[in-house]
């Protein structure tokens, strides 16, 4: 279930997906934006590791590894 | 600039995203005619190649480092950019073939779409093409090659289609550039940046607007900006409330919003293509099974290791022991047989023994990265190697370590974040290399009695034995903790892992790649050994005139007296004269500071000559006590059973002793190839003298309060 307003993508539970909407930190953002993670995309979490800090997520067809605190800053609704 | 006239050695730059399989194109292109070394000033890894084309003079292929854009945040990055803007430096490419994952488009010509505005005539290469058949996907190359302004050459650095239209291509670029430069920018900056750059355009050494405005964006860090130039901009920035992020966020969205619908028309995909991937990663990356699989393909590795390393290793001991007794039967006897024996070609062995190992880890490490497993790994154990102020990637380095400390810390060039880069180098000596294996061994029997449990299924020497590789982890993870917190660099820590499909490994790359690190490793590192051994050599030599002469008769009269076999007296001589050299001063010279440790100077002298390399120890104990050969382990620990102290008459090999060698050598830097390694990997002294520092004296508190607990 997608949230109804823009959530921080480190809220989700694994399964969970939606559209990125913005970012809240730029210079993350910059960063995201160079490796092709931009709003308008989907992002799903897909897992996470043994030890929680960083998620397996699915951004359209691209798999990337993100840290909590990375997701912490795109809002996805 | 580019006037239609070719330079003596035109230089062309391969540039590309990271994972877009540039460097296994690079390798097609050039073989194994390769040149690795240092960007000048950064410990950035340069690649370069040789291209020879017909109707061309030789051309100089270098490979960049994978960037995403022009907004760098590694080193690997800045360096792309700072070539990339100055036009006056020796690496800036006459022309740049540019390569993309054709797969991924839709990402890879964001870094395209900004070098094409500064004004850089290129090729774009749409590199995996072999993926065009097999997954249901089409690309309209004349459509996406006029829409972008630029020639489109697809190619296979697995099938090797499309290289020779590439190398074609390459010899347009150089003979007409002027015809490969772009007509019209994919960006203009917008109404944010304009002001600041109509009052720096003219300032800054820009070829155009847009390389005019990554001057504005860069010039603190960039290099070839001089000091002046760069406060202006600096004061420009402030005065028009330049918002460099800003601005880079709405530069990227803009280009996006440019490109996309270009590739939207051009590429189709069909099905899929990434579901084999994402079952292979349910098991591989599972939270529970990923690990215990980690573990497994670990332990497969050590074995392979030590299993498949052993003949070689044998053969090339075995090829310079005779090597070197030929030598001595064939020359007659003098100093200079002695240092070609003794010093020279055990250097040599010494060296190369190692490199059977070295090629079978890199073999097994370049399989894993081609097949994409070691972006998993980094992603399995990110957040625990996190807490201790490292990466995920440092995972590869630390088990590697536990075979051989210096590919391992070869191989920490994947972590993009120095501080994380350089606490991985600083604590991977402290694992338990495979050089430690036979101090180990022989030490063992006199820390630990041989009681066996369960009917020998466990033996406390053997628990002892993997309490000593428990030691050097925990010692590792610990020294990474607290550097963490006595560093601090300005550097943000990324994890942003792009974990690439699963791939059939191409196997020219696994071969280039253990190639070159065997070679990088014979060349840098064993030029230190070799000096070191000829130092060791002529220090346990020679010694004062007098007293080796004095040690010589003595031992003559001893033979006399007590009627000592030849061989008896060969090996008291070695062991008289050992005493008496300068090595031997050495020893008794340092006797006092290991004394607290419970050590005499024997031992001292074994010590010092293991810091050359740790089983140098095995060899030097056989000298000191003149067993004579070294093969057998077994002797050497009888003859040890038996030394007694002089003064006591107690056994000098006991229980405290033994630990306190035993705990020396789990934490002590005695290792020069690894602090040469070092030295290379961080360019300077500095870090080789902190990690040789904190790790012996680690050692010799360890060492020391474990002799005084227990004798």
């Amino acid at each position: 279930m997608p949230f109804p307003v823009p959530a921080a993508a480190s809220l989700f539970e694994v399964g969970q997906s939606g559209t990125i909407e913005r970012f809240t930190n730029e210079y993350l953002a910059g960063k995201l934006l160079d490796i092709g993670v931009r709003p308008g995309s989907r992002l799903r979490v897909v897992r996470k590791s043994p030890f929680g800090g960083s998620w397996y997520v699915k951004i359209d067809r691209q798999c990337l590894a993100l840290r909590k605190k990375e997701l912490a800053c795109i809002m996805v609704k | 600039m580019h006037n239609g006239q070719i330079k003596a050695t035109p230089v062309v730059g391969l540039v590309g995203n990271p994972n877009s399989g540039k460097s296994s194109l690079f390798n097609v292109l050039t073989g194994l005619r390769q040149r690795i070394g240092n960007f000048p000033g950064v410990t950035v890894e340069k690649k370069a190649g040789m291209l020879r084309l017909p109707g061309l003079p030789v051309v100089e292929l270098i490979d960049f480092p994978g960037a995403y854009s022009c907004y760098p945040t590694s080193l690997d990055e800045r360096l792309v950019v700072q070539e990339l803007t100055n036009p006056e430096g020796d690496l800036f490419p006459d022309a740049i073939l540019y390569v993309a994952d054709i797969t991924k488009l839709d990402k890879h010509l964001l870094l395209f779409t900004q070098l094409r505005d500064l004004d850089l005539p290129m090729v774009l290469v749409l590199n995996m093409a072999d993926r065009m058949d097999k997954d249901g996907l089409t690309v309209d190359i004349p459509k996406l090659s006029k829409q972008l302004d630029v020639p489109v050459v697809p190619v296979s650095s697995r099938d090797h289609r499309g290289i020779t239209e590439l190398k074609e291509s390459i010899t347009g670029l150089l003979l007409d550039p002027g015809h490969y430069r772009p007509r019209q920018a994919f960006y203009e900056p917008g109404a944010g940046t304009r002001d600041v750059l109509a009052e720096l355009r003219l300032e800054l050494p820009a070829r155009n607007d847009y390389h005019a405005l990554l001057l504005t964006h860069h010039a603190p860090w960039l290099r070839h900006i001089a000091e002046p130039t760069r406060h202006r901009v600096q004061q420009a920035r402030v005065r028009h409330g330049f918002h460099s992020l800003r601005a880079q966020v709405e530069e990227t969205m803009d280009r996006y919003n440019t490109f996309e619908p270009i590739v939207r028309g051009a590429v189709r995909h069909a099905g899929d293509a990434t579901s084999f991937s994402d079952r292979i990663d349910r098991v591989v990356t599972h939270p529970i099974f990923g690990p215990i699989l980690f573990v497994a393909i670990m332990l497969l590795l050590f074995q392979a290791l030590f299993a498949w390393a052993s003949v070689p290793m044998d053969l090339i001991e075995l090829t310079f022991g005779t090597l070197g007794e030929s030598i001595r039967n064939t020359l007659s006897e003098g100093w200079f047989t002695d240092l070609l024996v003794d010093g020279i070609i055990a250097g040599l062995g010494g060296v190369l023994v190692f490199l059977p190992q070295i090629a079978i880890l890199f073999f097994f490490i370049a399989i894993l990265e081609e097949v994409g497993y070691l972006a998993r790994a980094a992603y399995l154990f990110d957040s625990l190697m996190q807490r201790f102020g490292l990466n995920g990637r440092s995972v590869v380095a630390l088990i590697s370590g536990h075979a051989c400390a210096i590919p391992a810390i070869m191989s920490t060039r994947t972590i993009a974040n120095w501080k994380e880069r350089l606490l991985t180098i600083l604590v991977t000596p402290l694992t338990s290399c495979s050089a430690r294996i036979p101090v180990y061994v022989i030490l063992i029997s006199f820390a630990v009695p041989p009681v066996v449990y369960l009917d020998g299924l466990i033996g406390l020497q053997g628990l002892a034995f993997a309490g000593l590789y428990f030691l050097g982890i925990a010692g590792a993870m610990l020294s990474a903790l607290a550097f963490k917190f006595l560093l601090n660099t300005p550097e943000r820590s990324f994890l942003m892992l792009e974990l690439p499909e699963y791939r059939v490994p191409v196997w020219r790359n696994v071969g280039t790649t253990v190639w070159q690190k065997s070679k990088t490793f014979v060349l840098e590192a064993g030029k230190i050994i070799m000096i070191i051994s000829i130092v060791l050599w002529a220090a346990s030599t020679y010694g004062p005139a007098d007293e080796m002469a004095a040690a010589e008769a003595e031992v003559m009269e001893r033979a006399g007296t007590q009627e000592l076999s030849n061989e008896e007296t060969a090996n008291l001589l070695a062991s008289e004269r050992l005493e008496a050299s300068y090595a031997g001063h050495l020893g008794k010279f340092i006797e006092p500071v290991i004394r607290p440790l419970g050590y005499d100077w024997k031992m001292g002298i074994a010590l010092l000559t293991s810091f050359a390399a740790r089983e140098v120890f095995v060899g030097t104990m056989a000298t000191i006590y003149s067993v004579g050969s070294s093969d057998d382990e077994f002797r050497i620990r009888e003859r040890l059973a038996e030394e007694r102290n002089p003064i006591t008459g107690e056994p000098v090999y006991n229980r405290a002793t033994a630990w306190s060698l035993l705990i020396f050598y789990v934490f002590a830097m005695m290792c020069m190839s690894t602090l040469a390694v070092t030295k290379r990997e961080t360019n300077g002294w500095k870090w080789p003298i902190v990690q040789f520092t904190f790790m012996t004296a680690i050692a010799y508190l360890g060492a020391m309060i474990v002799y005084q607990l227990l004798a």
